[in-house]
């Protein structure tokens, strides 16, 4: 109910605001929030100030509906011009029409602006769906008064973690998402796993996605992790001294206290495969709606939204990891040891599967990983337990 | 003229399939001719010949060349008019947006023709040696207007027929009623073949058969003798069935079919049969439907025992004359009950938090382990039934203190002087006295924490495994968990809904059974 109520009230400001100085208006819907919201709004005033051909607007959806909401109002007209979201839905929407292809306005040369790895993120089925914006992945917070020095391996990281364990009774080591798919990747990529094969098929019970299962249970039976931690929590117990570690990502700095001593490093390599632990590159991009009107105008706001001048000014007041090569020549932000931090991880990290099936993955993954980390079951009878469960989620709508 | 009512009222009726028969023919034909313009357009746009009238672009895109670094990256130019035009790049013109889209559409899949129901344009484009031609069309003219002439004189011509009837009587009347009213059946036949044509005759002879019986002047009796009340009615009525039947209604067709991104197929009762047969998943896996059922049933009856027990216990306190403060106390116990129930479920839900939650902080202080509220069944359940019992006993306890409001002194002074104990006071007038009061509300109870979303969302979200989940959290992952499987939410819906209607009507003819 509720939702249908913001979803009309939204479509009645999206039909009430087509005014604005007789300009077409961009009705851009985003999940920003903080500095981020902060910037966004600069650049938008900015764009609106510099030209005269059209006004973008941008509206805050609050994340977690945020989907929905775009999968629901795209179809019948409601939704908005442009949004900001993360690549893995590409498939899933551009297989539904929901997104439109923009490689008619894009040439190599405004593609160079962008890491390739960023704009190919973009990309589904030789057709490009939105213009990076932001490469986020998780990353290792330490705190530098409790472990000045933080594990390179994971091998270190239990031997570190004991100790420190038993001189601070009452704390953990590491405070992580250990029963949600995002927070376990890393351990499951260090492992060698994955969640797709190379040919697509799922891949979910490997021998390798096993040992990761089992791994991230001998970190909690270890007492080295708190139970089913969230963002919530990890900030608290990072801040109250509770936990030495953290992983997250660049949003979890908003909520550390400025009295806190702290830096970020790469995740550890995985002492028994050698690999890298390699969290989930979630590329955000601005995607236009296959129902916008004004297409044309629309990609010149998708441009402003992603130039140079922009990046630079999301990379520095919001510290967000840019794509664009060009913010990286500004001395500032190419000295700022976060973005820096973060830019190392960028070399050890999987991109999140575009596929239409990954959404099938998620719930079936994490009930397996509460089946093994909390309740103690067998990771090979919880993952095969969930490959089949997903399996018949993909397969029965394929009919 | 009055007689021509019944006549008037097939004719209403068949005014309507017939105009929606037109309707679709209109549509149909439409279509047809614009796409078959536009092929034709896209056709001579191949060879190379000039487009004809009201064709906005014709085309014949080239192939498209790769980029070299970019494999999702490719410019196409186009031939219009003779000339070579690249597409592409921030400021080319609408139009050559859809050209290109509609080449690489074509590239993909073949030959295609599209009508756009907003514009009416149609855009058609066919693979050809050259590359592919594209056409976009649009409509010339405004469709067809309505055959209004054709209509109304058939409907007149109805009306005489019909009239002639009348005035002879007899069956001529009958006759002369169903033969008027039929008269649109032919341009319905026309138009859009048998179905419409033959519920329009239907219409006209159950009318003239309605009316032969009498039935049609009682009817419209008895609504003219009741007019001030189904006035007053009607906007409820209206309401009724705009909010409560038809999503019913297509709630229930929903469960037969299957979406699949936008596209929904009719499936009969396969999603019956999956639920139903547990989907493949056995009986203990919270997978399977009749786990789940299981489940909602167990957290059902213990949730309102609890808020039974508790809501007639607090009753019975609040309603003891010594107790000081009752109003107070009245109030702060139906406060649980006015606070919305999400922001109650996401309390509890931060309050058995494992770390940092109220509930574990006080077992601490007490030298109790921390307990991991969200790792075992029972403890997620108990979580659950907390929250719920918090929310819920208020209701009860509402109930019951009206309901103990009205028991006759004199009932408890008569039961004093035949020395009878509190206890029995209790079993033998407090509690029958209860019953009639309680029995309704322990049903809407039944049914409200049977469809309790809020709490086993928000509170446990079904863990550990998915465990803890009810029947209508289940529907709700179907539809947005599982890549928006309506049919599937749809059929969980019209299982619950059977389950509870079912449940009802055997209460009620166990109390009415009691009763005799």
């Amino acid at each position: 109910m509720i939702r249908w109520v913001t979803l009309i009230l939204l479509a009645l400001t999206a039909c009430a605001d087509s005014g604005g100085n007789g300009r077409p208006t961009v009705i851009l819907w985003h999940t920003y929030t903080g500095a981020e919201e902060i910037a966004l709004e600069n650049i938008v005033s900015a764009a609106n100030r510099d030209q005269d051909r059209y006004r973008i607007e941008p509206v805050f959806v609050p994340y977690e509906a945020f989907a929905d909401k775009i999968t629901n109002a795209i179809p019948n007209g409601n939704g908005p011009d442009l949004f900001i979201f993360a690549h893995d839905r590409i498939g899933d929407w551009a297989e539904s029409g929901f997104i439109e292809p923009i490689e008619f306005y894009v040439d190599d040369d405004l593609a160079d602006h962008y890491a390739y790895a960023a704009i190919s993120a973009m990309a589904y089925r030789g057709s490009l769906f939105g213009l990076p914006m932001a490469v986020k992945s998780v990353a290792l917070f330490y705190r530098t008064d409790l472990c000045p020095v933080p594990p390179k391996t994971t091998g270190e990281l239990f031997e570190w973690g004991h100790g420190f364990v038993a001189s601070h009774p009452g704390a953990y080591a590491l405070a992580y998402s250990n029963i949600d798919l995002y927070g376990h990747a890393p351990w499951l990529h260090g492992f060698g796993g994955r969640i797709f094969a190379k040919d697509g098929t799922l891949d979910v019970a490997s021998p390798e996605g096993v040992r990761a299962a089992a791994f991230a249970r001998r970190l909690r039976t270890e007492k080295l992790v708190p139970a089913n931690a969230t963002g919530d929590v990890i900030g608290t117990l990072f801040n109250a001294k509770k936990t030495a570690l953290a992983i997250s990502g660049p949003w979890f700095i908003a909520g550390i206290n400025d009295t806190v001593p702290w830096r970020v490093a790469t995740l550890p390599v995985v002492t028994e495969t050698g690999l890298a632990a390699a969290p989930f590159l979630g590329v955000e991009g601005v995607l236009m709606s296959s129902r916008a009107d004004h297409k044309g105008l629309a990609f010149s706001a998708m441009r402003a939204l992603t130039s140079d001048a922009s990046a630079a000014e999301r990379a520095r007041r919001a510290r967000q990891i840019v794509p664009n090569n060009a913010a990286y020549e500004n001395p500032d932000i190419a000295a700022d040891p976060v973005l820096t931090a973060f830019r190392a991880q960028l070399s050890h990290t999987v991109a999140m599967p575009k596929t239409p099936a990954m959404r099938m993955v998620w719930t079936p993954y994490e009930t397996a990983l509460g089946r093994v980390i909390q309740s103690g079951d067998d990771p090979g009878a919880a993952l095969s337990r969930a490959e089949d469960e997903i399996r018949g989620y993909v397969r029965r709508r394929s009919n | 003229m009055k007689q021509l009512g019944p006549y008037a009222l097939a004719a209403a009726a068949a005014l309507v399939i017939a105009l929606g028969s037109f309707a679709a023919y209109r549509n149909r034909t439409f279509s047809e001719a614009e796409v078959a313009r536009a092929e034709a357009a896209a056709e001579a746009a191949a060879r190379g010949q000039k487009a004809g009238p009201a064709v906005i672009a014709a085309a014949v895109v080239l192939a498209p060349k790769k980029s070299a670094r970019y494999p999702f990256l490719s410019h196409r130019d186009a031939i219009i008019g003779g000339r070579t035009v690249s597409l592409g790049g921030p400021g080319s013109p609408a139009i050559h947006k859809r050209l290109y889209d509609a080449a690489n559409h074509c590239d993909d899949h073949g030959a295609f023709s599209e009508l756009s129901g907003d514009s009416g344009r149609v855009i058609a484009a066919i693979p050809t040696d050259r590359g592919t031609a594209v056409a976009i069309t649009q409509p010339p003219s405004p469709p067809e207007p309505l055959p209004w002439a054709i209509l109304g004189g058939l409907l007149a011509i109805g009306a005489v027929v019909a009239y002639c009837g009348i005035t002879v009587g007899g069956a001529a009347r009958t006759i002369g009623l169903a033969v008027g009213a039929s008269g649109l059946a032919a341009p319905a036949y026309i138009w859009s073949g048998a179905i419409p044509a033959a519920a329009i005759l239907v219409i006209a002879v159950a009318v003239a058969a309605l009316d032969a019986r009498g039935s049609l002047r009682r009817a419209a009796r008895a609504l003219h003798e009741g007019r001030i009340a189904y006035a007053f009615l009607s906007p409820t009525l209206a309401a009724m069935v705009v909010i409560v039947c038809v999503p019913f209604v297509v709630g229930l067709g929903l469960g037969f079919f299957d979406h699949h991104r936008g596209e929904w197929t009719f499936v009969g009762l396969d999603n019956f049969a999956h639920i139903l047969s547990g989907g493949g998943h056995s009986l203990a896996d919270p997978l399977n439907f009749w786990f789940t059922v299981a489940v909602t049933l167990a957290w059902t009856a213990v949730n309102v025992i609890l808020h039974v027990t508790l809501g007639v216990a607090l009753a019975l306190v609040l309603r003891k004359p010594w107790l000081k403060l009752r109003g107070t106390f009245r109030v702060l116990l139906i406060l649980p009950w006015a606070i919305p129930s999400y922001i109650t479920a996401l309390i509890w839900h931060g309050m058995f938090q494992s770390e940092y939650g109220a509930i574990n902080q006080i077992l601490a202080t007490f030298g109790l382990d921390r307990v991991a509220w969200f790792s075992s069944w029972t403890a997620a359940f108990t979580a659950n039934v907390a929250t719920n019992t918090w929310l819920g006993f208020p209701f009860m306890m509402v109930v019951a203190l009206g309901a103990l409001q009205s028991i006759p002194r004199d009932l408890y002074e008569a039961a004093a002087t035949d020395g009878a104990s509190a206890w029995q006071k209790f079993c033998h007038i407090t509690l029958p006295s209860l019953r009639p009061a309680l029995g309704p509300a322990v049903v809407l109870g039944a049914i409200w924490t049977f469809n309790m979303f809020n709490v086993i969302y928000l509170v446990s979200d079904g863990q550990p495994g998915g465990s803890t989940n009810i029947l209508v959290t289940e529907a709700y992952r179907w539809a947005f968990e599982r890549g928006e499987r309506y049919g599937m939410a749809a059929a969980y819906a019209t299982l619950i809904f059977i389950i509870l209607a079912g449940g009802t009507l055997g209460i009620g003819w166990l109390r009415k059974r009691r009763a005799r």
